[in-house]
């Protein structure tokens, strides 16, 4: 029994917006990461979303579709090389390959995430107030 | 039968600490007049009470489970919590309106002119 219509999908939302915003901190907080357990500079995360089926309704007919994280694939475009000599990950030329991060893009990243976990919030909002409205018939 | 004797599976049922107060009730002799129904097999609306006290019970624990994890940091999830409790706050609602009504038919009877 589901008292709050819909609630289950915009909780799957919430949660997979909550990943994407998790792997925005990580490529953020690795933006200037020159090492890595694979070798090699930190490579940008990227995070895909998928439908997925829940519980066929039987009201509505269809089943209804939440989403979930598909995978998180990592972006192999090159990252941007500086000459900094002193830098222990420098080669031979002293040329350093910094992580292909960009800030900028991960910022509209992050805003796009949250924007979307608002939009989510409200209509988990608005499902419970609908649902409290209701009980006020008998008042 | 009383409308009144289907109310006390209700409290009997879910709540342990009004079980108590249910409790010294059956040492009366005075008030075992009016038992059609007997607390330990409720029929109809009482069975109905039963297991909607027993639902609103399993949604607050299931709540209080998924808030214990996440204060304790077993788990992230936050907004399953908050959507649990809220659940349970709506489920508690609906059966607060259908004990209101028990009362007001109850109360509509005993006002009846005879």
């Amino acid at each position: 029994m589901n008292l709050i219509s819909g609630i289950d999908i915009t909780a799957s939302a919430l949660a997979a917006q909550k990943t994407r915003l998790d792997i925005v901190a990580q490529n953020i907080a690795n933006a200037q990461t020159t090492r890595t357990a694979s070798g090699g500079p930190y490579q940008r995360q990227v995070v895909s979303f998928e439908t997925e089926l829940i519980r066929s309704q039987g009201s509505a007919g269809g089943a209804l579709q939440s989403v979930r994280v598909a995978q998180v694939s990592t972006d192999r475009s090159p990252g941007q090389q500086v000459y900094n000599p002193q830098h222990p990950d420098a080669t031979a030329d002293g040329l350093v390959t910094m992580p292909n991060v960009n800030l900028s893009q991960e910022m509209v990243d992050l805003i796009t995430a949250s924007r979307t976990y608002e939009a989510n919030l409200s209509v988990a909002k608005n499902a419970r107030m609908m649902a409290t409205r209701t009980l006020e018939i008998g008042k | 039968m009383s409308p009144i004797g289907s109310i006390n599976p209700l409290f009997s049922a879910g709540a342990p600490a009004l079980n108590k107060i249910d409790a010294p009730l059956p040492k009366l002799p005075g008030l075992h007049l009016g038992g059609t129904a007997a607390p330990t097999t409720p029929d109809g609306f009482g069975r109905m009470l039963d297991g909607l006290v027993a639902t609103v019970d399993a949604k607050q624990s299931e709540a209080k489970g998924l808030t214990q994890r996440v204060l304790l940091g077993d788990s992230d999830q936050l907004h399953q919590s908050v959507i649990a409790m809220q659940e349970a706050s709506v489920s508690f609602s609906l059966m607060v309106e259908v004990r209101n009504k028990l009362i007001e038919s109850y109360q509509e009877l005993m006002r009846m002119q005879v």
